[in-house]
């Protein structure tokens, strides 16, 4: 058997990357992948601690990590829409070149 | 044969396979948020999420596993693949790709995650005793589906009513009028 | 049954939203008024806000339920989410009635606005009674979405698409921390209902949990610190308050941060009770940095609704107070949570009020900054005297309702014997009270006159202003009946946590 320790560094992992990818890159679509990726380690959290957990029969940990899945899908659909939107407008998806707003 | 000072632990299949999945999930994931062309990192996202659904399939827990490849690979990555073409032009721009707070950034992070890390041993996290899994995996689907309509049903109706408004919005938002 | 009856304004809430989307869809009709769908957006809400009056009426009144309900396992209606629901409703519907010109008259898709906006309102509504974190995660993220959209919605108006990206980007890193935090209180305690998370601390020691409990609810904290816009997370919030269309700033700044301070308040004091201590350092240093960096980026800025942006994340910081110096089981007149629900309400129609008046500026001239407003007391007296009421409350004044919320929030760190902290909140509110008095002064006394026009108010507008001008008087005159309500409130939560 695999520790959990093993895939919560894992998960910690991941979520670094996407704590890094979200916050260092400019332009909004790579943000946007960061933070799938960041979703995907919190998944991998949730199912962990489920299948190591003492109530594996109510299965909160999975059904959690569904619900994440689905929010996720929701997100990144408005998110791109927002990001076709701006572009349509602006030619730009740098987040440092949006810049209207400022003061 | 000589003893070896160390003994060398030998890894189980189980954990071989662990090992292979988390190496090549973690180096896919960094290539997503190093790589300076957009498009080889959408790739390498779908590279991640299919080493993450692999991840599920050795916690036993295969329904996520394949709601991972359908809704994440078959759909999540092929959106954001559509809004990396759709905005092309910027696909091989030859500034930087990351901005001016990159390095804090990265410290950051690093910081992140060597405290989890460090943290993750010193924890008493709620362990059972017993780790074999009570009935199959067929059972399992069917208590999932069970809880979702009864335990989160109020939940559940409030996805599929956000499911709605995030499509009809993104659709209203992304849409061509002229 | 019983169990629906409870939820009575949410099912209001739902299928008034989608009477009003199925309209839209089957007249697709691009250049109707929009004011058809706007009064039932005001029917639905005002249906909604009776029902929960009703509940609020029930459970103070009647004294249905000594203890809090849980309702379908995910929810838990209490006095606590009862006293805020009817507020935030009624707040829904004061922007409603004040802001569908606006709205009508600057989008094609009136009839999407106003379901979402119906729509957005249910999910606070569940926010504020979610006893699981599930229920929680998905009530915050319907706000979260919806408002992500809402911030958009004028897409071809450069400044609202970029409101709305900017605060999706945010919003997507903070939602994805938060629940990393959750996950670990998940792993630590095996359980994602509050309450139970409250019961297995207790049952283990909790030095020893702490490890895992303190990062993790500093995860947590970004999460609904970004929705109640709390330092280090608000650099959204001026971007998104000032390029979102108005009527959505309105509620962005009033309602959805109440839900998240709120939530925060919920989440700390059921199941985070035992580590009161060891959280009180971090929430309070977050507070002090909150109110002192709203409020000297507020004494830079040129243009009104900027500056009530970035006061309204001071607002936030003092609100913090009330959590930072929570007392459960001292027998303490001011236990923090009162004071919380005190300023939440008091603030909310005070900075409606001030947004609104900033509102019907920008309608007439087109523009919001400080010139706007020079001489205003000579072209529209009601309107000037309104906003100095709303500006005075803001401030803390006496005989105002932001009075007696700073009195309980102050208070209670003092009863704590927080004085640092109750004297950080003090000077910050003296910066505050600077910039807005220097409205209140250009619009006395400034003497350029840029537009000699009288403002004429639209009926509705003018309505809601009276609305808010008395609700802030009654609170300020005649404060007992909150003051009683907030405290068996507060009181049922910290018994609840304990």
């Amino acid at each position: 058997m695999v520790p959990l320790q093993a895939y919560l560094t894992l998960a910690a992992f991941i979520f670094s990357c996407g704590l890094y990818g979200a916050l260092a890159r400019r332009n909004a679509i790579a943000m946007l992948m960061a933070v799938e990726l960041m979703l995907n380690a919190v998944n991998i959290n949730l199912v962990a601690f489920w299948r190591y957990g003492p109530n594996r029969e109510d299965l909160a940990g999975q059904t959690f990590a569904i619900f994440v899945i689905a929010v996720a899908a929701a997100e990144v659909a408005v998110g791109l829409a927002l990001v076709i939107a701006i572009y349509r407008s602006r030619k730009t998806v740098y987040l440092d070149e949006i810049d209207l707003l400022q003061g | 044969m000589p003893e070896l000072p160390v003994e060398i632990p030998i890894p189980t299949p189980h954990q071989a396979v662990f090992i292979m999945v988390a190496v090549a999930t973690s180096v896919a994931s960094l290539l997503v948020v190093t790589n300076r062309n957009l498009f080889y990192s959408a790739l390498c996202l779908v590279g991640a999420l299919f080493g993450v659904a692999g991840v599920y399939v050795l916690l036993e827990a295969e329904f996520l596993a394949i709601a991972q490849v359908l809704v994440y690979v078959g759909a999540i990555a092929t959106l954001i693949t559509f809004a990396i073409m759709l905005t092309r032009g910027i696909m091989f721009g030859t500034t930087s790709p990351n901005n001016r707070h990159m390095f804090a950034v990265m410290s950051m992070a690093l910081l992140v995650f060597l405290l989890v890390a460090g943290l993750v041993d010193r924890v008493p996290w709620a362990v059972a005793e017993d780790l074999t899994l009570s009935g199959d995996g067929k059972s399992l689907i069917v208590d999932l589906g069970w809880e979702f309509v009864t335990t989160y049903a109020l939940p559940l109706e409030l996805i599929g009513l956000l499911l709605l408004i995030a499509l009809v919005g993104a659709v209203m938002l992304a849409r061509d009028d002229e | 049954m019983e169990q629906f009856s409870l939820l009575a304004p949410e099912i209001l809430l739902f299928t008034g939203g989608l009477v009003i989307f199925l309209i839209d869809v089957f007249a697709r009709d691009r250049t109707d008024s929009g004011r058809g769908y706007a009064t039932l957006a005001l029917f639905t809400l005002s249906a909604a806000f009776v029902a929960s009056l009703f509940q609020t009426y029930a459970f103070f009144e009647l004294e249905v339920a000594q203890k809090p309900v849980a309702v379908l396992n995910m929810l838990e209606i209490d006095l606590f989410a009862a006293l805020l629901k009817a507020p935030i409703i009624l707040v829904m519907i004061l922007i409603t009635m004040a802001g569908s010109t606006y709205m009508n008259k600057r989008t094609e898709r009136r009839g999407e606005f106003w379901s979402f906006f119906v729509w957005v309102t249910l999910a606070m509504s569940v926010a504020l009674s979610a006893s699981n974190l599930i229920m929680l995660y998905v009530a915050i993220e319907f706000l979260s979405i919806t408002s992500y959209l809402l911030a958009g919605f004028l897409r071809d108006n450069q400044r609202s698409a970029e409101a709305g990206l900017k605060y999706f980007l945010y919003g997507a890193v903070a939602s994805a921390a938060m629940l990393y935090g959750m996950t670990f209180v998940y792993g630590a305690t095996g359980t994602l209902d509050l309450k139970e998370i409250a019961a297995h601390i207790a049952a283990n020691d909790p030095s020893v949990l702490a490890p895992a409990l303190l990062p993790a609810t500093m995860f947590v904290m970004v999460g609904l610190g970004f929705k109640a816009t709390l330092a280090p997370f608000f650099q959204w919030a001026p971007d998104t308050y000032d390029g979102a269309p108005t009527p959505v700033t309105i509620y962005l700044s009033t309602a959805s941060k109440a839900i998240g301070l709120a939530v925060t308040a919920r989440v700390f004091v059921v199941s985070m009770n035992a580590l009161l201590v060891d959280w009180v350092p971090i929430m309070a240093g977050l507070s002090i940095l909150t109110m002192t960096m709203g409020n000297l980026m507020a004494l830079r800025q040129q243009d009104v609704k900027r500056m009530l942006a970035y006061s309204s994340v001071a607002h936030a910081g003092y609100l913090l107070i009330g959590i930072t110096a929570v007392a459960a089981g001292t027998e303490s007149f001011m236990d923090g949570i009162n004071g919380l629900l005190i300023y939440l309400i008091a603030y909310m129609f005070t900075n409606v009020g001030a947004f609104l008046v900033v509102m019907v500026l920008e309608e007439r001239a087109g523009r919001t900054d400080i010139g706007a407003f020079e001489g205003l007391y000579r072209r529209a007296p009601a309107l000037a005297v309104m906003l100095t009421v709303f500006l005075l409350s803001l401030a803390g004044i006496p005989a105002t309702a932001g009075f007696w919320g700073k009195f309980f929030v102050f208070g209670a760190a003092v009863q704590r014997q927080y004085f640092w902290l109750a004297g950080a909140g003090v000077v910050n509110a003296g910066i505050a009270a600077w910039y807005y008095v220097n409205v209140v002064r250009v619009m006395y006394f400034g003497e350029r006159e840029t537009d000699a026009e009288p403002v004429s108010v639209p009926i509705g507008m003018g309505a809601v202003l009276v609305v808010c001008t008395l609700v802030v008087f009654w609170i300020g005159l005649y404060p007992d009946p909150l003051i009683e309500w907030a405290t068996t409130a507060s009181e049922q939560l910290l018994s609840v946590g304990s």
